[in-house]
């Protein structure tokens, strides 16, 4: 049964159903491409789901797919095939390398191979855009939010009043639907222009002509001169021409060096926003874009300027403003930003038992379509002031309750003027600063810039809160100074501005520093690569344009205030009883410079083996070490960043700082092992004071104070003892109990042994006695074979003699008989009588023969009966 | 050559290929709790059968239902999967097998025994129960962790194995009798993984059992290999333990050298050893010269560096984990996702894949739901928490309930081409495949332990601080506590120097010459010997050794790019 069992096997299970029977998927579990094919004819718009059931993404993805076809199922047909069933059409045609994999139709156009991110949502979009490739542009309001997007987009002017099929719109339609092939490469969105007015407006005379627009550069028409008109021409046209001021990373989870190759190409800006593409207006991303168009609007072209204004205030009325006007205006009040008037303001106390208090510059900041005669205006309107301070206290609660060291900047929209808005930043200062407030140039210690005496002065108001004389400058608020427009070309340090779903990858923004606690998924970081920087928005600010624009700027600037974003460790509580202090980024200047101890700083990370298996070194060195002196602490380099002068190359690595000489730190030496020993030689070579003044006092009191800590030390090696010993003792006890058992079993077998020594001789006896025995037996026999060797030669005599006595018996009888015979009969007699002679003695040959064999026999047999017994 | 640089351009573009074509984006949020209990629930599956319907047998058979004796007769399963059941948390379990293997295994038997899956499976196995059976509150003797039954168990399995390293090389032979020794007309011929598998086990049980000779015989099996390197500096897979001619000369990571590697590496840290560690990186640099190709690792001729199999074995997949514990986890990151890739495409990891074809290779279609790609998932993600790793433990977890859940327990796939099932479960599902998937998704394993908690044992060598984390894993995946090893012999040596120093710390006046002596002297007396050890026979290289800018037993800070290299984005090395 063994050998029959080894060749087992069994054929995979059959295919089930993988969506519910109730699913609005149809699920052809058993691979059937070509009914899939067949069901393709009925519908306009068809989904393909191609899945293997045992694939994780596959099963993820099921849900997804499903919530899409449950909205959308009246008008998408959605196909669910199982392509990894062997016996299934699919398997036997396809050939994928992952699952699953979605496919689209749009009637005989496809397939269309959707790779963005597995979520309903994306995918909803996706397939509403299959199903309609174009958007159709029928006004002029239409037509500008169309080009005000941050999406490149491609028109085509048809006049359908000459035909209902105009030449060339078949091929613009399937070049719409080309683009979507390429979509992961970045979203071209096509739209479609029937009304000859709205075409004037982007110069569009002629029907049939395609036009790529651009914020920047100047749009492009499709050379049909140069290009055939086919559709994947124009899409390959408008991919090649297209700008990308803002771009979507959507990393699709495979090996992919998307990051590396976008992040190459220079510093940039990262801004991780939640975004439902499914939604009808995104507020946030067209602030972003504004932001984005006005960055890189170098020459301030005339093409960027309505796309700007359109953005800026879509709800003005005052939008048919002709064009040039507009940019006359722009253009004019960029200059006069320059000059913003600010204020010092001192926040309430929002707590009473607080002992801070908050204070701030508060900045009129003019950008678009300013009223020039207020702007002109060099230091504030008191009125204006008031109006500032009224918005800042409704929208900036959070400034209340921060209380921190560092300056916050914040930027918010003015409730009066749609065209305006301020700039506050804040500190937090001590209570008892604040009692010399009029003397505040201590608290912000920071050059003062030209632009300040531009300030109002005698504006001080002592009721809280008040506007304080603003002789001195944050310098935060340098960035006024310097202009948006155009920045990206003026500056030696260009971003380039990304876009991520923060419900999709806000894994890279909690990476670089992102709070994980926070609600609000909103985040941005400028990353440069090269210079192994990040820089971070403060994420206590909400992600306007303004605050990302004053993000922007303060990179840009020759002596940048932004600070290199140190990414800390927030799982780590600081445990008193933790023998190993564990350092982060943030307590790591209080635990090692500030501490009134000897340091000796561990380096590692928990993946590197070298350093995980010396863990019980460092606890042992730190359960030895007089506590009052030293501290053994680590940092996990991995989730900590230090500052570049504390950074080290490899893990692990020792430093120790000794006490009142923590600058001069140094390193455990890289080729001596590291074990206890060492280390404590290593901490006693360098934590020696020199000792060599006379003992006064004080050298006394330390004295008794080390001999008592050497006591303590002593009484706890004592313990240590005692236990050690009770611990021997108990072995002892063990081994005491261990050996009587031995020996007991000794003795056991020593009797055991002798039992089978007499045993042993009792079988040797008998052993004796049946070789004796057997002897005799073997004697007897051979006695008894020859006594029948004996026998048989008698009985042999006998036969013989037999024999002749017949034959003399014979011949008597013969002679008796032929006495009365005639003469002549005597010769033949004679001639009989020597054969018979001759037959007798072959006979007695043969028998004597049997008779040996006979013999031999039974003696084998009795030695084997022998040996049996 | 020419076929070579053919190859490799098709090579080339087949990646160039399917790089964009990935699957959308991770899917944001993975159930850990849920795939973890998935796991467990995996796990009583097929212990309990193995238990019900194969025990003592060696393994389970799970499509007939019943057992086989398969790598001796020691009921292997039962002792592969014992420290699972400690990482699961089942504490009453284990202290019942643990009795149970007490009573009923039993090594004087005349079985011919391969020497070096005894030694990973059962040696290791009891090795490591033994270390954590304090923690699974069975009751020890005093002397523990320097004695126990468990240990006596695994000393006297391992001394069974040792008549295999009597050759005039220090090579073992492939295959003892654990009664009579090596057979005579026994095979010389032994693969390298089965020469060089030896140091984690036979040094934990010499610095648990005061007997040198286990140690010594792994580390000379280490050193005749690492002299009979090509001139490249490359391995072959079967080398004859006789004449130290090698048989095989294919070079690679994977199959009949592997683990080779790793225990050079893993040794090299549970012992603090640099020997170890600069022949490692030796090979390591011979490796990527020679073998890599797009962050593959191929076959090559040994002496040539020619390619000899443009292949992907199933069990190379464990290098990306090794070289992230070495602190190379960009390039081990790299490795995983092409791997990654492969198993996306079938469901498992074919013994062989071509990788020009991108498909299986004729006679290697199986996957006995081996765990060396889980392995090096699991060790990523402690590096990365790289969510990446966490699919691929979904994937893993759904393929194998989906393909090989059988009612008996879970069956090698035999073809992943049709997934056909074979009448196998190899003990290796327990003690590896599934011990690594629940690490995986369960980041708060006392096995992840990373110092912050201890335990301190009072042994009659003294005071010993054990459980602090760092756990080195065989590579049958029982994971030994290397803080274990400084705590027997060795401990009290050490004791006595440790308390003259301590006496300097509360003295004011330091006797400053004396510190200063011993401080400038200190590691000398004991390194000493460590030059002559290091591999010197080659000119010129033990100069380049003591050279070296930083330690060998170090491991280099993680760049920059890392903070965003998660969800498959890799980054180039040079700017």
């Amino acid at each position: 049964s063994c050998s029959r069992a080894k060749d087992v096997t069994m054929p995979a299970k059959l295919p089930v159903n993988f969506f519910s029977t109730r699913s609005p998927v149809i699920d052809l579990f058993r691979g059937q491409l070509d009914y899939a094919d067949h069901l393709r004819q009925d519908s306009e718009i068809v989904l393909y789901f191609f899945y293997a059931p045992w694939c994780g993404q596959s099963i993820a993805a099921r849900e997804e797919i499903e919530h899409v076809a449950s909205r959308l199922s009246d008008q998408v047909l959605f196909v669910a095939v199982n392509c990894w069933w062997n016996q299934g059409k699919c398997r036997k045609q396809k050939h994928f390398f992952y699952f699953p994999v979605i496919h689209l139709y749009h009637r005989s156009f496809g397939p269309i191979e959707y790779k963005g991110p597995m979520s309903a949502v994306y995918i909803e979009k996706f397939v509403r855009r299959v199903m309609t490739p174009l958007l159709y542009i029928s006004s002029r309001s239409k037509l500008l939010d169309f080009l005000s997007n941050y999406e490149p987009g491609v028109l085509g002017y048809f006049e359908f009043n000459a035909s209902p099929q105009p030449p060339g719109y078949l091929t613009f339609f399937t070049s719409a639907l080309h683009s979507l092939k390429k979509d992961y490469l970045g979203t071209i969105r096509f739209g479609v222009i029937t009304d000859k007015r709205v075409a004037e407006e982007i110069s569009l005379v002629h029907s049939g002509s395609v036009y790529l627009h651009r914020h920047v550069n100047t749009s492009l028409i499709y050379p049909n001169d140069i290009m055939n008109y086919t559709a994947e021409n124009i899409c390959k046209w408008a991919l090649e021409n297209r700008e990308m001021l803002i771009r979507w990373l959507r990393p699709h989870g495979g090996k992919s060096l998307l990051l590396n190759n976008e992040l190459k190409k220079g510093p940039a800006l990262l801004i991780f926003i939640p975004y439902n593409p499914l939604a009808e207006i995104h507020p946030l991303l067209d602030e972003i874009t504004k932001v984005a168009l006005e960055y890189h609007n170098c020459n301030k072209s005339q093409a960027a300027e309505p796309d700007l204004q359109h953005l800026g205030d879509t709800d003005s009325p005052a939008f048919d403003s002709s064009v040039p006007d507009a940019h006359m205006k722009v253009s004019e009040t960029f200059s006069l930003t320059k000059y913003p008037c600010c204020n010092t303001v001192v926040l309430p106390q929002w707590h009473s038992i607080s002992r801070t208090h908050n204070v701030c510059e508060l900045c009129i900041n003019q950008t678009l379509g300013v009223k020039p005669n207020k702007v002109h205006v060099p230091h504030c309107n008191f009125l204006e002031i008031e109006a500032a301070l009224d918005s800042f206290y409704l929208q900036e609660r959070t400034f209340f309750q921060v209380i921190s060291n560092t300056i916050e900047c914040s930027n918010f929209l003015s409730f009066y003027s749609p065209f305006s808005y301020y700039t506050a930043c804040c500190r937090t200062v001590n209570r008892h600063f604040l009692s010399f407030i009029s003397s505040e140039k201590t608290i912000f210690q920071t050059p003062k810039v030209a632009f300040s005496s531009h300030g109002k002065k005698g504006n001080t108001q002592h009721s809280i809160p008040h506007i304080e004389d603003r002789n001195c400058f944050i310098p935060d608020l340098h960035i006024t100074g310097t202009n948006i427009t155009g920045l990206s070309c003026r500056t030696n340090k260009t971003l380039n501005l990304y876009l991520l779903d923060s419900n999709l990858f806000w894994i890279y923004a909690e990476r670089l520093g992102a709070s994980r606690s926070t609600h609000l998924k909103e985040f941005a970081a400028i990353v440069d690569l090269k210079e192994e920087v990040h820089y971070v928005l403060d994420q206590n600010r909400s992600l306007v344009g303004s605050t990302l624009e004053n993000f922007i700027k303060n990179f840009s600037i020759l002596y940048s205030p932004l600070k290199r974003h140190l990414v800390d460790d927030p799982s780590v509580h600081f445990h008193e009883q933790r023998v190993i202090t564990e350092v982060t980024t943030n307590t790591f200047h209080d635990t090692v410079f500030l501490s009134e101890k000897n340091v000796l700083l561990l380096y590692y990370a928990q993946w590197c083996g070298f350093c995980a298996s010396l863990n019980h070194i460092f606890i042992q060195l730190a359960r030895l070490l007089p506590p009052d002196n030293f501290t053994v602490a680590r940092i996990d380099t991995t989730r900590n960043d230090l500052p570049w002068e504390f950074m080290t190359d490899r893990l692990p690595t020792i430093l120790f700082f000794p006490h009142q000489r923590k600058e001069q730190s140094v390193k455990f030496p890289e080729d001596f092992s590291v074990n206890l020993p060492n280390l404590l030689k290593f901490i006693l070579h360098h934590s020696s004071l020199s000792s060599s003044e006379p003992c006064t006092k004080e050298c006394l009191h330390k004295e008794t104070v080390l001999q008592q800590g050497h006591i303590s030390h002593l009484e706890r090696e004592i313990q240590k003892l005692r236990s050690e010993i009770s611990a021997l003792h108990q072995a002892h006890g063990q081994l005491e109990a261990q050996l009587s058992e031995a020996r007991r079993e000794e003795h056991k077998l020593q009797q055991q042994k002798h039992a089978l020594e007499k045993q042993h001789k009792t079988l040797q006896l008998h052993s004796e006695r049946l070789q004796a025995t057997h002897d005799q037996k073997n004697q007897e026999l051979l006695e008894m074979a020859e006594k029948l060797q004996e026998l048989a030669d008698a009985s042999e005599n006998l036969l013989k003699e037999n024999t002749l006595l017949r034959i003399l018996v014979a011949s008597r009888e013969g002679r008796l008989q032929s006495k009365d015979e005639i003469k002549e009969s005597v010769q033949s007699e004679q001639t009989v009588s020597e054969d018979n002679d001759v037959s007798v003695s072959t006979a007695t040959a043969t028998l004597e023969e049997k008779r040996i064999d006979n013999i031999d026999t039974i003696q084998t047999e009795h030695s084997s009966g022998n040996r049996t017994e | 050559g020419a076929a070579m640089l053919r190859w490799l351009g098709s090579l080339l573009c087949l990646w160039a290929l399917r790089i964009p074509a990935g699957t959308g984006a991770a899917a944001p949020g993975l159930d850990v709790a849920s795939y973890r209990e998935r796991v467990r629930a995996m796990f009583y599956h097929a212990y309990e059968h193995y238990l019900e319907s194969a025990f003592p047998y060696d393994e389970l058979r799970p499509l007939t239902c019943d057992g086989q004796d398969t790598w001796g007769s020691f009921s292997l399963t039962l002792i592969d999967a014992l420290d699972t059941l400690l990482i699961l948390g089942n504490v009453s379990e284990f202290q019942r097998v643990v009795s149970v293997l007490q009573e009923g295994v039993d090594f004087d038997i005349d079985v011919n025994a391969s020497v070096f899956e005894t030694n990973i499976r059962v040696v290791g196995g009891l090795l490591s129960a033994h270390l954590l059976s304090k923690k699974a509150g069975v009751e020890v003797e005093v002397g523990w962790p320097c004695s126990g039954p468990l240990l006596r168990m695994a000393e006297e399995a391992a001394r069974k194995l040792l008549p295999a390293f009597q050759t005039p090389t220090g090579m073992p032979y492939g295959t003892v009798n654990l009664l009579h020794g090596v057979n005579p007309g026994e095979t010389p011929v032994t693969c390298t993984a089965g020469i060089g598998t030896f140091i984690v086990e036979f040094a934990t049980l010499s610095h648990l059992t005061g007997d040198p000779v286990f140690e010594d015989v792994a580390r000379k099996a280490l050193k005749a290999l690492w002299k009979n390197r090509s001139d490249i500096g490359l391995v072959g897979n079967h080398i004859d333990v006789i004449t130290a001619k090698w048989v095989a000369q294919d070079a690679g990571i994977g199959a009949g050298v592997d683990s080779y590697f790793e225990y050079l590496v893993k040794g090299a840290i549970l012992l603090q050893d640099k020997e170890l560690m600069s022949m490692f990186l030796e090979y390591n640099k011979a490796i990527k010269n020679y073998t890599k190709f797009d962050d593959w690792y191929l076959w090559v001729q040994m002496y040539k560096g020619t390619v000899s199999m443009p292949v992907f074995q199933s069990l190379e997949a464990y290098w990306p984990g090794l070289q992230s514990l070495i602190g190379d986890v960009d390039n081990a990151m790299r490795t995983f996702l092409n791997y990654y890739t492969v198993w996306k495409q079938f469901g498992g990891l074919p013994e062989f894949y071509n990788i020009p074809q991108g498909y299986t290779v004729d006679k290697r279609e199986g996957y006995p739901l081996r765990p060396e790609l889980i392995e090096s998932a699991m060790y990523l993600y402690r590096a990365t928490r790289d969510p990446t790793l966490l699919e691929l433990g979904r994937d893993a977890v759904e393929s194998i309930e989906k393909i090989s859940k059988v009612e008996c327990g879970f069956a090698t796939i035999k073809d992943l081409r049709d997934h056909r099932l074979d009448n196998r479960m190899e003990s290796f599902f327990l003690a590896e495949t599934v011990k690594y998937l629940y690490l995986l998704f369960d980041p708060d394993n006392f096995i992840h332990n990373d110092g912050s908690v201890f335990d301190v044992v009072i042994t009659p060598y003294g005071e010993c601080v054990l459980n602090a984390g760092g756990y080195v894993f065989n590579t049958e995946a029982h994971p030994i506590d290397p803080a274990a090893l400084h705590c027997c012999r060795k401990r009290k040596e050490e004791q006595w120097e440790v308390e003259d120093l301590m006496r300097e710390f509360y003295s004011l006046k330091k006797n400053k010459k004396f510190t200063l002596k011993r401080a400038s002297d200190h590691g000398e007396g004991e390194r000493a010997k460590d030059p002559e050890d290091a591999p010197s026979e080659k000119g010129g290289e033990k100069r380049n050794f003591k050279k070296s800018s930083h330690s060998l037993l170090s491991c280099p800070s993680q760049s920059f790019n890392s903070k965003l290299a998660v969800l498959g984005q890799v980054f180039l090395d040079n700017t």
